[in-house]
């Protein structure tokens, strides 16, 4: 059973979410303010953690940024709708995911499965090999890392399960409705901003080809493309 | 014409004729005294003459007489002495030729003296009866006595006249610096208030005045003071309404879910429908925060150069993916790129509230067409339906918030009133306009934005 901190100031809300997820096989904790959220999710017992942004004491930009200091437990950000400020710099800072408040339950569970189906290691048979080498880039798949020129890049799981979709089928389009099903684990629904969000943070951390060249290139109403030299 | 121009005017206009008021009155007032006294003076004068001539004639005759003339002819103010006979002709005296007839006739027969006024001199007439019954006029022409001048006579008074105009036109001057300069200086903060800088105070700028004009610039201060406080508090409160209405909001959709776990199939459809409901609900906040926000214009909003035509494609790619199921489509016109500085979010939203609007309006089976079009410095965006149009008095109220058209276009299509007053403000923290009208079977959106200087290309 897996076990999810939830780090909320609206009491009641945690409840009713505590009694939803339940329900839906998982075991929960709630704390609410930033302080002892970081200090709980720091003891290493959960599986994953349910963070919102505004959080007394410590707000929860504060607290992802201090717990990605030390630990890579999968976050998924609580915003405001409509704040595209939030949802940029919550996923900048490495959250793994989002979800705009008021949301829907079914909403959190399909997307709190997605990430915890992602980070749990790929023991089983996995159809591509192991180690991927593109040009100066290099990822691993049983570690889920990511290398340019021999250095690490610090990368969200969503992040990076979309470059190892594209790095996979380099030089090829890959279709937006793909990597959305594939990575997102959800239908693409219009005017929905998540994925291009995700590969505009992707791009920003790979930085640019040593050519000068873009790593992922934006085939408009298509998809996107990891480009070879 | 500005106020200090009319006020220099309008005083330099009062000034000048106040001068010519002063010398015109300093005329009349002057001249009638003086003339009644010299009058007076002259008739003393000739009843003594005319005495004195007969007298004379009596006791030394004609030649005592002539000298007598010439004596009264020696003052400084009498120029022409005569004895007129009564048919005119001169007797003694010095103007042979003229013609004194009438005047002389005239005071033979009042026995008083007449004055006939002439331009620079006045004739003065008196019976002067002489021993032998025969009778004659002495006729004497007087200098007039002419007013003193407000300037004086001499060339000085070309120097004083001028220097009261320099005078008057320096104090008119300062008098409508004095009265013009702080209303501008009001003015300009008004400006600025109207601008949204909240914190614009006025009454410091003038100075220490006591007037009406201070009172103004403190009552503007006050008035300022108050909106921004107004403001401020209005945009707090819908940042707490925001938190405050959105988490009972997220309670409710949560209890919901739960509720949907347990349910039995039958209330299957209401949860589904309260559901719906409370989705209407988190949006029309959503959009609500997203329009004070903007029109607040509190918000710093980040720029960076974009390609306009890149967020529209993708807007109409989504736009026409949300359009198919309905029978309706989005085509895309234009190619290339626009590059525009300004925040991908706002114009995004922009774009998407009009286009949305127009498939919402548009009729089954027809298309929407955007086109993006660069011309010089600009990049214009056109959104046309075939929706029906909207009646023409309505089209300046389309960019009002909550502001539906009537009978045409009806709540059942949904959205609430805001989409296009979202995309106004957006637009216009952009520096852009945004404007509707009737084309053919539709309406037309257009959409004005500057492109970036160097944005030719990329």
């Amino acid at each position: 059973m897996n076990k999810i901190l939830i780090i909320d100031d609206d009491e009641e809300l945690c409840e009713l979410v505590a009694e939803y997820l339940t329900v839906e096989g998982f075991e929960t904790k709630a704390v609410h303010d930033g302080q002892t959220g970081l200090e709980t999710a720091l003891e290493g017992e959960y599986d994953m953690a349910v963070l919102d942004v505004m959080l007394p004491k410590m707000n929860g930009f504060d607290v992802l940024r201090n717990l990605r200091a030390a630990s890579k437990l999968p976050v998924l950000m609580l915003t405001a709708r409509g704040d595209d400020m939030e949802r940029i710099v919550g996923l900048e800072i490495g959250a793994d995911d989002y979800l705009a408040k008021p949301f829907n339950p079914r909403e959190l569970v399909a997307r709190l499965r997605a990430i915890l189906r992602r980070t749990e290691p790929a023991d089983t048979g996995d159809k591509s090999a192991e180690k991927l080498t593109i040009g100066d880039l290099e990822l691993s798949r049983s570690s889920r890392t990511a290398w340019i020129d021999g250095k690490e890049v610090p990368l969200t799981s969503v992040e990076f399960d979309l470059l190892a979709n594209l790095a996979a089928d380099a030089g090829n389009v890959v279709r937006k409705e793909d990597l959305s099903e594939s990575v997102l684990e959800r239908k693409l629904s219009p005017y929905d901003r998540s994925l291009d969000m995700h590969i505009s943070n992707l791009r920003k951390k790979l930085g640019a080809r040593p050519d000068g060249g873009d790593r992922i290139k934006t085939i408009r109403s298509v998809g996107y493309i990891y480009t070879i030299v | 014409m500005n106020l200090f121009f009319k006020i220099f005017l309008w005083f330099l206009a009062a000034v000048s004729l106040m001068i010519g008021i002063v010398i015109f009155i300093n005329w009349t007032v002057q001249t009638e005294p003086v003339v009644s006294r010299w009058q007076i003076a002259v008739r003393n004068q000739m009843n003594i003459y005319a005495d004195t001539a007969s007298q004379i004639y009596q006791e030394s005759g004609e030649a005592g007489l002539n000298q007598f003339l010439r004596r009264i002819r020696q003052s400084e103010t009498i120029s022409e002495v005569d004895l007129v006979a009564p048919d005119g002709s001169v007797w003694l005296g010095d103007s042979q030729a003229a013609n004194y007839r009438d005047l002389a006739t005239q005071a033979i027969a009042s026995e008083d003296v007449e004055i006939d006024t002439q331009r620079d001199t006045s004739l003065a007439a008196k019976i002067v009866s002489i021993g032998n019954g025969k009778k004659y006029a002495l006729v004497v022409r007087w200098d007039r006595p002419r007013p003193v001048a407000v300037f004086g006579e001499t060339r000085l008074r070309y120097l004083r006249l001028a220097g009261l105009l320099l005078t008057a036109l320096i104090l008119c001057y300062a008098l409508a610096r004095y009265l013009s300069s702080p209303i501008g200086k009001i003015r300009h903060a008004t400006q600025q208030l109207a601008e949204g800088t909240l914190g614009t105070r006025v009454a410091d700028r003038l100075g220490r005045r006591n007037d009406e004009l201070g009172k103004l610039a403190r009552d503007f201060d006050e008035m300022a003071e108050r909106i921004e406080s107004l403001v401020t508090s209005q945009q707090r409160l819908s940042r707490d309404i925001s938190h405050e209405l959105r988490s009972p909001l997220a309670r409710m959709n949560v209890a919901l879910g739960i509720a949907k776990q347990k349910a039995s199939p039958e209330v299957a459809a209401q949860l589904e429908r309260i559901e719906n409901e409370a989705d209407r609900l988190n949006q029309m906040i959503g959009r609500i925060l997203t329009l004070s926000k903007l029109e607040s214009g509190a918000e710093d909003y980040a720029k960076e150069p974009l390609d306009l035509f890149d967020i529209v494609a993708s807007v109409a790619d989504d736009a026409d993916f949300e359009a198919r199921p309905l029978g309706k489509s989005v085509k895309l016109d234009g190619e290339g790129t626009c590059l525009v500085d300004g925040n991908e979010a706002l114009l995004r939203s922009a774009v998407e509230n009009v286009l949305r609007n127009a498939v919402r309006y548009t009729k089954e089976g027809t298309a929407v067409t955007v086109s993006v079009q660069k011309t010089g410095a600009n990049v214009t965006v056109r959104i046309n339906d075939h929706g029906g149009g909207v009646p023409e008095p309505e089209l300046k109220n389309l960019f009002k918030p909550f502001y539906r058209i009537g009978e045409a276009r009806e709540r059942s299509t949904g959205g609430i009133g805001l989409g296009l007053a979202i995309a106004d403000r957006a637009i216009a923290a952009h520096e852009g306009s945004i404007s509707a009208r009737n084309i053919g079977d539709g309406l037309e959106i257009e959409i004005d934005l500057k492109c970036e200087p160097n944005g030719n290309s990329v």
